[in-house]
């Protein structure tokens, strides 16, 4: 298929429908959202990383005027839950977590929840728990976690390792016999948090009859619904979960269910009031983050720069229960490091470690970023030892269109093939309009500012998940045709700020034949009609619910057409639809608009009129509703490489990034203006996790000390290069909707490499652990 | 113990009780039902919750709402003239300077008083501005650009 598409609303920079209420006062955000006689709920956290709970006195909040339920582990089910939503929703692999336990297992771990008729009042009664604790042995280092003899941290784990999978294929001894050079280094990552601007929140409201409607800032509508009916043993479809308009970033945090929701709920029931719990900044700091990883990458190449052979060993830091810590490992090492070139000899190994720190999360870009800190990095040091084109020697290994595709082969061998797949020209794109060519040696550059450029790419990234174990991928829509002439799009997917609303809106139209603005986004919706589907989340939701809305559409077309044809005594075959007009091909005078359409399948099938007796068709009555719901048929790769230019101050070890240039290809770009934003973005919290944000802890009693934006530094527009340059290589993906792809996670995925190389070309001096302090750079530079 | 104050509010005059205590944040939202200053930390880190208080950009988490009595205090909801957006508004829709949406009015408001004051369309300028404003989904690109576009046209 061609890298061509001729359409209308698609492609181009149609204005997000939501940026008015936003630019006015942001009306549509949950935070919002108060009910009448709400009450305001707080939990009481741990005090300590690890410790049983002997006994807890609630007597003395309970007194507190205004306190109107306290719950504490004897009061909540005692069943564990995970609480991912990724995982198969109807048969969870490991459940580890509980409401709230006797014992804690990291600091900031809820012990009690109280509901009271303030938020001051809760919060004054949560003080006046007196909680004694018998303080049990605590890890804060992985590596102190699996030694001989150390407590065991989580009922469901003996030696602290929730996983420690294998897997392998072809011959890793006769692979690095074959090579001329093996290289060999680990690579470390470090803790941060996604820092979603609106606090997560929900609000629960059980009312007599047993039922509980939810408002929450989730990113997964069904999540919430199933999590919490096996949770707090509800039947699920007594359970609304209200979506929300839009919510103010999630970035993957919020895509799993944390105490809060189930204790709202079961604050709620006892009661007969909504309940609202919301994160104060602190507590969003702890709700989860991206999971610490060591990766040691030992590969085998040949003097040509052909990988031989290629062995991967990771350890990762899930905190104490097995959430997202042992996904994040899988997803580092297959999808940054094990399939991303190609290499017939290959092994993974792996340990997802317990610790008592803070919960594993769901960050964008879930283990590919770490995987891809360790393997673009090393390739850097691979081409800078052989004195190598980085370029060519990305070429040389790399996989090319038509291929199976390497990721899903892993589990579903022989699926799915690259079909759009143009990763060369990403590379040779964004290396000319970066100059990355013209760089100097590395080390080269004279004075104390130092300047250097560096490259790193995501050769391989998803567009959903469907071909993966235990993750479902099946998205749904609804269309209504409206008698305005206008259509009503339904669905599931939440806009996380990643722009559904703009992108879905704008496939419907172009499939329906409508203009841009024609095309309503309906946000009154809950768990009771929409059709189900997985989180926003892995890159899915413009190619997973895409389809979904195209396909809806296309019914929806169908049935006009078929109506039209009724009216106009044609055949339905040959007619159009254009810019809200039906007409019959070739004869623009014989025609009807959608709206007219739609009004005639609403009206009554006689009409009475001045002049006549009007008698309509009994089959072409009732509204044009069309519902559709399927998994994708592929899960497309979205390549990308990044060049970036920096500077370092070799006297205080600053690094700023000077200048960046991204090329992806995300197949048809549905929106310029949305796609731009999401690399932009990322560029933000790729320079963040690289240079700036680090989560720190006190070493003794676990409390995170960098749990407000004045000791987290995320970076300002001060920080941002002057000149962020994204380039978007068009392919027409034949699985997507109109060509697509995904995107959300890939443009994070690369900076941190790209960086470490461009800091390496500028001062000569490699650092294999992030963040790139300061301290980090003047130490390697013999100058602390 | 709570005290009758009297606040000025996008040219509406309220009379409120609150402790002493209350920062206007929370005045701002709880009793005037005020959606656009966010709470985003409650600490002055993240510019959320910016307003005007007499003309110039102030955290309002970081002000108690009795100190800001006798002042003119300016949301977003203050900004447009009745359906009329003001340039900054139409600027961040057009540049696509919008996505999550919750640090916007705070931001429109720190923009606001660089535009107010004169602010010209370098973009070192316009970046400081914008300094005590966190962003997480932009990358402050369209943002800056937008702002950029709005001291453009006034100077032409």
């Amino acid at each position: 298929m061609g890298n061509k598409l001729n359409t209308r609303v698609v492609g181009t920079r149609m204005r997000r429908p939501d940026a008015l209420d936003k630019v006015t006062g942001g009306r549509g955000y949950v935070f919002n959202m108060k009910l009448n006689g709400m009450l305001y709920g707080k939990m009481l956290r741990s005090m300590y990383p690890h410790a049983r709970i002997l006994s807890i006195d609630t007597s003395a909040a309970e007194k507190l005027p205004g306190v109107k339920s306290i719950l504490t582990a004897k009061d909540v089910p005692s069943k564990a839950f995970a609480p991912i939503y990724i995982k198969d929703m109807y048969s969870d692999g490991v459940r580890d977590v509980r409401v709230l336990d006797n014992v804690v297992r990291y600091t900031g771990e809820p012990i009690a929840a109280v509901a009271a008729t303030t938020l001051d009042i809760a919060e004054e009664a949560i003080k006046l728990i007196d909680v004694e604790y018998e303080e049990l042995p605590h890890y804060f280092n992985m590596h102190d976690a699996i030694r001989e003899g150390a407590t065991q941290i989580n009922r469901e784990f003996e030696n602290n390792i929730c996983l420690s999978p294998v897997i392998e294929e072809g011959d890793l001894e006769r692979g690095f016999a074959e090579a001329d050079h093996i290289f060999e280094n680990t690579y470390s990552t470090h803790r941060v948090h996604t820092c979603y601007m609106e606090p997560w929140m929900s609000i629960a409201d059980a009312s007599a009859d047993g039922k509980v409607t939810i408002h929450s800032s989730t990113q997964h509508v069904f999540g919430l619904r199933e999590k919490l009916a096996y949770i707090l043993d509800i039947p699920l479809s007594d359970i609304s979960v209200i979506k929300p308009h839009y919510i103010g970033g999630g970035f993957g945090s919020k895509t799993e269910i944390s105490s809060a929701e189930p204790l709202a709920v079961i604050l709620s029931q006892k009661t007969g009031k909504p309940v609202r719990m919301e994160n104060s900044r602190e507590e969003d700091f702890i709700t989860n983050a991206r999971t610490p990883m060591e990766v040691t990458l030992k590969t085998g190449v040949k003097n040509d720069g052909t990988i031989t052979a290629r062995e991967i060993h990771v350890i990762a830091d899930c905190g104490p229960y097995a959430t997202y810590g042992p996904e994040a490992m899988m997803i580092c090492a297959l999808g940054g490091a094990y399939t991303t070139y190609r290499c017939k000899n290959r092994k993974f190994t792996g340990q997802a470690i317990l610790t008592n720190n803070m919960r594993a999360g769901a960050y964008r870009g879930i283990g590919g970023v770490q995987g891809c800190f360790a393997t673009e990095s090393q390739i850097d040091e691979i081409c800078e030892t052989l004195n190598l084109d980085p370029i060519e020697f990305r070429l040389k290994n790399a996989h090319q269109a038509g291929d199976p595709n390497p990721i899903t082969d892993v589990f579903t061998p022989g699926a799915f093939k690259l079909e759009s797949y143009r990763y060369e020209e990403c590379l040779r794109e964004g290396s000319a309009q970066s100059g990355f060519h013209k760089r100097m040696p590395a080390g080269s550059s004279q004075g104390s500012k130092k300047r250097g450029i560096g490259m790193a790419s995501q050769p391989l990234w998803v567009s959903g998940c469907v071909g993966f174990p235990d993750i479902p991928e099946q998205s749904g829509a609804i269309v209504r045709i409206n008698p305005d002439g206008t259509a009503s799009l339904s669905i599931p997917t939440i806009d996380i700020g990643s722009g559904q609303i703009t992108t879905m809106c704008q496939i419907a139209a172009e499939e329906l034949g409508l203009k841009a603005d024609q095309v309503k986004m309906n946000y009154h919706l809950s768990s009771d009609i929409l059709p189900f589907e997985p989180p926003t989340h892995a890159s899915r939701a413009t190619y997973s619910a895409g389809n979904a809305v195209k396909k809806a559409a296309s019914q929806a077309k169908q049935r006009i057409l078929e109506i039209a044809a009724s009216m106009l005594e044609a055949n339905s075959e040959d007619l159009e639809i254009q810019e809200g007009l039906v007409f019959v091909k070739g004869v623009p005078a014989r025609r009807l608009s959608v709206a007219e359409i739609a009004q005639y399948t609403e009206s009554a099938l006689v009409q009475l009129t001045p002049e006549s007796i009007k008698k309509g068709k009994i089959e072409d009555k009732g509204t044009i509703l069309c519902t559709a719901s399927a998994a994708p048929q592929s899960n497309p790769s979205t390549p990308c490489a990044m060049f970036v230019e920096v500077e370092v101050d070799t006297d205080t070890g600053e690094v700023s990034v000077l200048e960046v240039t991204y090329a992806h290809d995300i197949g048809k770009v549905i929106n310029p203006t949305s796609a731009e934003g999401q690399v932009e973005g990322a560029v933000q919290q790729g320079i963040g996790f690289t240079l700036m944000e680090h989560m720190q802890f006190d070493q003794d009693t676990g409390a995170c000390l960098t749990s407000n934006f004045l000791d987290y530094k995320m970076p300002t527009a001060v920080e941002m290069p002057s000149k962020i340059n994204c380039i978007f290589i068009e392919s027409i993906e034949p699985t997507g909707p109109f060509g697509a792809k995904g995107l959300g996670e890939t443009p994070l995925i690369v900076p941190a490499p790209a960086i470490a190389n461009a800091v390496y070309n500028a001062t000569g001096v490699r650092i294999r652990s992030l963040p790139i302090t300061p301290e980090k750079i003047l130490t390697a530079l013999e100058k602390l | 113990m709570k005290q009758l104050i009297t606040l000025k509010v996008n040219n509406d005059q309220y009379e409120i009780a609150a402790n002493p205590w209350e920062t206007l944040l929370s005045v701002l939202r709880d009793q005037l039902g005020l959606n656009s200053p966010k709470r985003g930390c409650d600490a002055g880190g993240c510019g959320c919750c910016t307003v005007h208080i007499d003309g110039g950009a102030v955290y309002s988490c970081m002000m108690f709402a009795h100190s800001a009595q006798d002042c003119e205090i300016t949301t977003v909801e203050g900004i447009s003239k009745g359906k009329s957006l003001h340039p900054l508004q139409e600027a961040f829709i057009d540049k696509g300077a919008v996505q999550c949406g919750y640090c916007t009015s705070g931001i429109l408001m720190s923009a606001k008083q660089y535009i107010d004051e004169g602010g010209g369309s370098e973009e070192k300028q316009i970046r400081q501005s914008l300094s005590g404003n966190l962003c997480r989904c932009t990358g402050y690109q369209k943002i800056v650009d937008a702002v950029k576009s709005v001291a453009e046209n006034k100077i032409a």
